[in-house]
Formats: structure tokens, sequence, C-alpha cells
């Protein structure tokens, strides 16, 4: 991944949420940690569009997310922290295939990657299943398959072990180890992000720490008086 | 979510939804211009026994047809009021008609092809330059989608007020439902935009 936040400043309501900010993002797995609304939401969907600085530009592997939002976009998938917003039709095969269609592809070819989707992440059998019918780790593997249909090169989840029980954690953190696409995980979950390559912690919109996890973790758990 | 469709092989599942709608669409028509409350509750019956045939229980019936109901018998009682008996059990047996059949197409169709259909037929329209058919295929789509989640949502609103011992009341529910309903079209939105369903070109 190839992403650049240049002098990028977001303010909602007058209120500075993302302080001045120069970052680069580069590597293949980066996690992003910090208290509840320290701003790595709002860090995490400026990458995807979905949030527009206020001032600065960001970039997606050269792409500018305001000026050319779609190939922007494009360089990325963004899986939402309830995957019940992130599903929109009822029936998977149809929501991962709503992916496809503004591509206009023939139905053979999107049945043919929907299939081929839904074969990656072994849960082909739930194509003809509904959201509300799936289990939490189900449900977080159907919002990737929705996402990677359209074959991104990066990405971002945010809080994707929330409200998951143990054994739907443990199967979406595997999962996410063996992805080959480019990753930025949002979380709260420190032993998640304790297998990714690179940590930054945001706090009050900034970012206060940026480096191997371990040292990351470590001073986040220091900075709030908790011990690992 | 919860959906609509129900899953089936009936010859009213494989029938194309442009088919089914534009069915759908004659016999309201139709459904106008009749005004012999006999002949109405004879097409009700009709739609009842469909679904019957269908293999939908009584109790998905009532849960499909509920929220119709208030607003036909409102209709129906102020039409008898004001216009007569025989007037109120015309537009009794009309609108329930009407949601009956409609209630047959979103029961045999999925949502996907709702959206398809929708654009195809909005396509002439695009061509003009006056919208953009997926656009328009996607709004109903999502109107579709959005029905059983709201009752959904009310269920959950009103077993939270039973829950601390009060006594659903109409704005203590509606309240909370719209401003959970809009935040929820909130993130589908910002989904639908992430995911490129909507590209800008």
């Amino acid at each position: 991944m190839d992403i650049h936040f240049e002098k990028v400043e977001v303010r909602f309501e007058g209120r500075t949420v993302i302080h001045p900010l120069d970052l680069n993002l580069s590597g293949r797995r980066i996690g992003i940690i910090g208290l509840n609304g320290s701003g790595k939401t709002t860090l995490a969907r400026m990458i995807n569009g979905l949030v527009k600085p206020s001032s600065g530009r960001v970039t997606v592997n050269g792409f500018d997310t305001v000026a050319q939002e779609d190939e922007a976009r494009g360089q990325s998938g963004f899986i939402f922290q309830n995957p019940q917003n992130q599903i929109i039709l009822p029936l998977l095969r149809e929501d991962i295939a709503l992916g496809l269609k503004s591509r206009k592809l023939s139905k053979d070819v999107v049945a043919a990657a929907v299939d081929a989707v839904l074969d990656r992440f072994g849960i082909r059998h739930l194509g003809d299943r509904r959201a509300h019918e799936l289990s939490g780790g189900e449900l977080q593997l159907a919002a990737l398959a929705s996402v990677l249909v359209t074959a991104p090169k990066i990405l971002v989840m945010d809080e994707p072990t929330n409200q998951l029980d143990i054994k739907n954690r443990n199967l979406v953190e595997n999962t996410i180890r063996t992805l080959p696409e480019d990753v930025i995980v949002i979380s709260h979950d420190l032993d998640l992000v304790a297998g990714l390559d690179r940590v930054l912690l945001v706090h009050d919109g900034r970012i206060a720490a940026d480096g191997e996890p371990a040292a990351v973790i470590g001073e986040y758990r220091a900075m709030h008086g908790v011990h690992g | 979510m919860r959906s609509l469709h129900i899953d089936g092989d009936s010859r009213l599942h494989r029938m194309p939804a442009g088919l089914k709608l534009a069915s759908l669409a004659v016999i309201s028509l139709a459904l106008f211009t009749i005004n012999h409350p006999a002949v109405l509750a004879i097409a009700a019956l009709v739609g009842l026994a469909s679904h019957a045939l269908l293999r939908i229980s009584a109790a998905e019936i009532w849960r499909r047809m509920r929220p119709f109901v208030l607003i036909v018998v409102v209709v129906a009682l102020f039409t008898g009021v004001f216009s007569g008996v025989t007037e109120g059990l015309v537009a009794l047996f009309r609108l329930a008609a009407l949601a009956l059949f409609a209630s047959l197409v979103t029961a045999t169709t999925t949502t996907g092809d709702f959206i398809d259909v929708i654009t195809r037929a909005a396509m002439p329209l695009e061509r003009l330059g006056l919208l953009k058919a997926s656009d328009v295929g996607l709004s109903i789509g999502l109107v579709i989608r959005f029905i059983p989640e709201i009752l959904s949502r009310y269920e959950v609103i009103r077993d939270a007020h039973y829950a601390r011992g009060l006594k659903p009341r109409p704005l203590s529910i509606i309240v909370p439902l719209i401003i959970t309903t809009l935040r929820s079209a909130d993130e589908i939105a910002a989904a639908i935009d992430a995911r490129g369903i909507r590209s800008q070109k």
C-alpha cells in the first residue's frame, strides 16, 4: 500500500477531530489503536473517501480521494464495524453481486466472480442464506467477501472482532492473517493488532505513537495505566 | 436483516420479475375499475388462497399484512361513514386484494431481481438524460429491503418498553424508530459508497 496524508486536518461542527497530520502508510499490515472518539475511525474512513479532509489531501496508491474519488475508492475496500449495515441485500449471493453492478459485466461473469469469492472463504454454502440467519463470524466473512469481490488492493477493517465470541474472533483473526491484500485494522483487540507489522496509536486526533506493535501497545497501556 | 422474499420453486417464483410486476400493475388497475364488493371480495380471497398454494403459513401472511391492516380498516371505515356501507366494503376488499397480490410478488421475487427489472424499466429515461437507471433500481431495492427491517426495529423498541415495564405509546415508539432507522440508513449509504455500488461517473 502507498497512502499519504499531506497536511490533513478534519473538523466537524467547529471541533477538530484530526489535527494537522502528515503520515505515510506503506507495508502489508497496519493496526490503528486508541480510545473511543480518539479519531482512529475518521482517519481510516479518509482512506476510502468516506470522510473528506477539511484541509490537506489524502492519496491512495497515487489517487487523490477527493479529485479522483472513484479511482481512489477502487484501491481500497472498507469493512464496517457492524457487518449488518455492510450487507445491503438480504440474500448473500445477490449482495456480493451488487458490488459488481456498476461494472456492467455479464450475468455469467458476475456469478463466476461471486462463486470464486465465496469459495475463497469457504462459505459457498451460505450463498443462498439471508444475512440475519448468519452467525457473527459468518457475517464478517460475508462482509469480507462482499468487499473483496471487487478486488481492492487494500482492505480497511473497522473493529472486525467487535462483539464476536472467542471462536468467531479466532476465525476472523486467522482469516485476516492469511489475506494476501494489504490490511489496515482499527481495533481495541490488542492481541489482534499485536500480530501486525506496524501499529499507530491515535490520541485526541493526533498520532501519539507509531512503530513496532509491542512498543506501541506498551505505550498505549502505560498512557492509560493499564498493565498487560 | 429480514426479507420479504420467501424461498420456493413455484411457478410464480420462476416467472420473470418483469412479468410479475406488469401483471400486478394490470391487476391493480382492474381492481380500481371494479365497484362490486362481492367481486372484490373474491379477488381478495384469490390473493389469500394463492398464499396458501405457495405454502405460506397463516402466521407469515398475518406478519406481512399486519402493517396494512390499520390503514385498510381506517380507509374503509371513513369511506363507509361518509359514502355508505357498499362503498366502505368496496374500499376494504379492494385495498385488501391489492395488498395480498403485492405480497405475492414480493414473496416470490428477490430484491436483486426487483433492482434489475426496475433498472431495465428506467433505461429509456436514462437515455433521455433524465436520471440514472441504476440509481432508481437501487432506491426501490432499498425501500423493499427496509420495510421488514423497520418492522424488526419496531418490535425491538416495543420489547424494550415491556422490558422496562413501560406501556408502548406512539410517540415513544416513533421517535426512536425514526432515529435508529436514519442512523442505519446513513451507515448503509456509506457502505454503498465504500463498495463502489454507485460510482460517481
